[in-house]
């Protein structure tokens, strides 16, 4: 009897097991989905069933990466439509860990708001998002930013994102730093922008002053790194990628005498000990003079410490500036930002994520959900309300608004993306602790372009 | 008849111990095959596929040893192969050393005294290794840390030193942090061996004359080397592990890229590349292998000490 008991018990805990076991299984998958978008959808209407649920994962763009703001406006489109969203909050350090986990996993979110480097050169191009393109008309074709639009396009045809947001990268200076060292007569602050020749010049000038490096090409991982490729590109007219965004060609030598350039400067520190947001805290903190890693969201709040706009924790002034380049025509990296869908197989989900990305992004909202971000809008026009002039009232923003004629290729569409930034600091590492820099770079170089050969 | 019925008697008790006894065990055996035995298996299996996150399915195609004739040539894992073992050649002995001298210093103190040096020795262990590791960064940092500030005030250095950015330092840096972290578990345990030696072999020696090195050496020593042989397996096994702390750190910059960390960086990082889960995997094959040859080198130095 007792061995009968025991036999029951030990079947007990094991079909227990089995079954919390299945429970992990209960999230939708891609086999089990079809049937239900057979029965429930034959066909991607554009009016949602009014009602249902929708999983927006979304990284720290603006503001939209904070939950009291992003509450706000999702509430507004949830009273609108009914339909209610529910928001996980990504970090650039794990974000793509997470994504990744839940696409293996057959988890991912219902939207995801991020850039076309992952949106379309990664998932995108993967087969995991749903293709966009019949969220277009042509009058979206021809009020949303061009470069955007591009950007958004994967070479097959399909859009992978639908753009809200776009910024411009750009460096900033410690203007009081720069004036207490006399470097500031190589400012040019009507256009932001300043020669090669005079970044030297100023660099020179403060290192003399302030006896410490004051600027740090900071190469501790990718994070920021928009500012390190945007500075040697710029310095000399070097290139990343090719026009057609087939190959990387940063082994270019004009990058090479950048590079030659930057490490012979007592002024300027390879530092591998930081990424980008630990450069912007150096800075913030009167440390460092200059930083690489720059916008719009850091001039207004810098350090996201909330201790007043362009300003450092001392209360110095910040100023921004495009990086240097010998014509003083910079050509800056940008930032695009909208909107995928992930396709989980619920045509219900994917209409009604449409539904969404067409409130937040083409509706009268869309003025709301820009100004979440903090950057510029992606078209001049949504559903006839005028977005030209959204940041008239924001003295900051409209200076800003400079520096968006400098607007450069967006080259992180090439392939093998993330590889090739992972060679780009490690070849900077290398480069600041001495070794060849031609050498160097065409090694990198070479890794990156092997890589995203496959 | 009762001698023959006592036998039986006993064979049914003993196994319904057993089958009580297997109870008992089967949850944990449970979680042991299913996050254990399960997971080394699919391991040793996708090391010799190209499996990776974007093709269905668990496992990709079968390639058979290509991942590992590709490690061989890879400079970047050959590094980091390079890196962990420095890491384990330093660290291994280095803290099995430091405490067996420090439980030696302390074993006989008062209680009081005894607990507050072994608070302090396991507190690094307790505290959780984020806040630990943060707190060294301050330390570390190349513009505003205590290290440098130091250096700088007592004239020993010009320019500051950017530890864990330069490629002379970094790896150091961590060891130290590694090293202080690790302690705390052998120095309670030394003490409790130390502890429970047998006093009258101690005396029966110092009868003998033997000096206190002797004594030591010829006693103390060999009593202790069932805990000595733990201490070195589990500190030379979690010492090839070193991952967070290079997460946290350096990211695997500046000469200081490590096997496991490598592991995960190829695993979940460079997703666009093909095969990257079987790559993964057949870097951890490799260091099991290292890992589970060094400990059973130990185990068999042990035995015939």
């Amino acid at each position: 009897m007792k061995k009968l008991l025991a036999m029951v018990l030990a079947m007990t805990m094991v079909m227990a097991l089995a079954a919390c076991g299945g429970n992990n299984n209960s999230t939708p998958s891609t086999q089990d989905t079809p049937q239900q978008t057979e029965t429930q959808t034959p066909e991607a209407p554009s009016e949602p069933a009014g009602g249902g649920e929708l999983t927006l994962w979304t990284y720290p763009i603006g503001d939209w990466g904070k939950e009291e703001q992003v509450k706000a406006i999702t509430d507004a489109f949830t009273a609108d439509t009914g339909i209610s969203v529910k928001v996980e909050y990504l970090a650039y350090a794990d974000g793509d860990d997470k994504v990744n986990s839940a696409i293996t996993a057959n988890s991912a979110p219902d939207l995801i708001m991020e850039g076309p480097e992952r949106l379309v050169t990664n998932w995108g191009d993967k087969g995991y998002l749903v293709d966009l393109s019949d969220m277009f008309d042509e009058t979206d074709k021809t009020e949303i930013n061009a470069a955007a639009m591009t950007a958004c396009t994967h070479s097959n045809g399909e859009v992978y994102e639908y753009p809200l947001v776009v910024t411009a990268h750009c460096m900033a200076v410690n203007l009081d730093a720069f004036k207490e060292a006399g470097a500031d007569q190589y400012l040019d602050l009507a256009t932001r922008t300043w020669t090669t020749e005079d970044f030297i010049k100023a660099v020179d000038a403060l290192y003399a002053h302030f006896n410490a490096p004051v600027g740090a090409v900071f190469c501790k991982g990718q994070g920021g790194d928009q500012g390190t490729r945007a500075l040697v590109n710029n310095m000399y007219g070097g290139t990343f990628t090719t026009a057609a965004h087939d190959q990387y060609t940063w082994d270019d030598p004009l990058n090479v005498k950048a590079l030659e350039q930057l490490k012979g400067m007592p002024g300027i520190a390879f530092d591998a000990s930081l990424e980008g947001g630990d450069e912007i805290k150096v800075f913030y903190q009167g440390i460092l003079k200059m930083a690489f890693c720059w916008n719009i969201a850091q001039q207004l709040n810098p350090n996201q410490a909330d201790t007043g706009a362009g300003l450092t924790a001392s209360g110095e002034e910040i100023a921004f500036m495009a990086f240097p380049s010998e014509s003083g025509a910079p050509q800056l990296c940008g930032g695009i930002w909208g909107f995928g869908i992930f396709d989980n197989g619920d045509q219900t989900k994917i209409d009604n994520a449409k539904t969404f990305i067409k409130w937040m992004c083409d509706s009268e909202h869309t003025v709301d959900a820009v100004k979440t971000a903090n950057y510029f809008a992606a078209r001049s026009a949504a559903e006839g309300t005028d977005l030209s002039a959204i940041w008239a009232d924001n003295d900051i923003m409209n200076d800003y608004q400079v520096l968006m004629p400098y607007l450069g290729d967006y080259y992180q569409v090439t392939k093998g993306w993330a590889g090739a930034r992972t060679e780009w600091w490690t070849m900077l590492q290398k480069v600041g602790e001495g070794a060849d820099i031609a050498e160097t770079v065409a090694t990198y170089a070479a890794n990156a372009n092997a890589a995203a050969a496959g | 008849m009762a001698k023959q019925s006592h036998p039986t008697m006993s064979r049914a008790l003993q196994r319904r111990e057993n089958i009580a006894g297997y109870l008992f065990l089967l949850p944990s055996l449970i979680f042991f095959v299913g996050f254990v035995v399960i997971p080394m298996l699919i391991c040793i299996i996708t090391s010799l596929t190209n499996a990776n996150m974007h093709d269905q399915g668990l496992f990709g195609s079968f390639i058979g040893l290509t991942n590992f004739i590709k490690l061989l040539s890879d400079e970047t894992f050959l590094e980091a192969l390079k890196n962990t073992f420095i890491i384990v050649i330093v660290s291994v002995p280095a803290v099995c050393a430091f405490s067996l001298w420090v439980s030696s210093a302390i074993y006989k103190l008062s209680g009081p005294v005894l607990s507050a040096f072994r608070c302090i020795f396991y507190l690094p262990v307790v505290t959780g290794s984020v806040a630990v590791t943060v707190v060294w960064k301050w330390m570390y940092d190349n513009y505003t840390g205590i290290f440098n500030h130091v250096l700088k005030g007592a004239g020993l250095i010009e320019q500051n030193i950017n530890w864990l950015g330069d490629s002379k330092y970094a790896l150091w840096c961590i060891i130290l942090i590694l090293f202080t972290t690790s302690v705390g578990q052998p120095i309670v345990l030394y003490v409790s061996a130390l502890g429970n030696v047998d006093q009258t072999l101690i005396e029966a020696a110092e009868v003998d004359g033997a000096s206190s090195f002797q004594v030591f050496w010829k006693v103390k020593w060999a009593q202790m080397m069932p805990t000595t042989l733990y201490i070195l397996v589990i500190t030379t096994i979690n010492s090839f592990q070193c991952f967070a702390l290079i997460q946290l750190l350096t990211k695997g910059g500046a000469g200081t890229n490590t096997v496991m960390y490598h592991i995960y960086w190829t695993a979940f990082k460079l997703t666009e590349q093909a095969g990257h889960f079987g790559y993964a995997n057949a870097m951890g094959m490799i260091l099991a292998i290292f890992i589970g040859l060094l400990s059973a080198l130990q185990f068999k130095l042990a035995k015939e000490k």
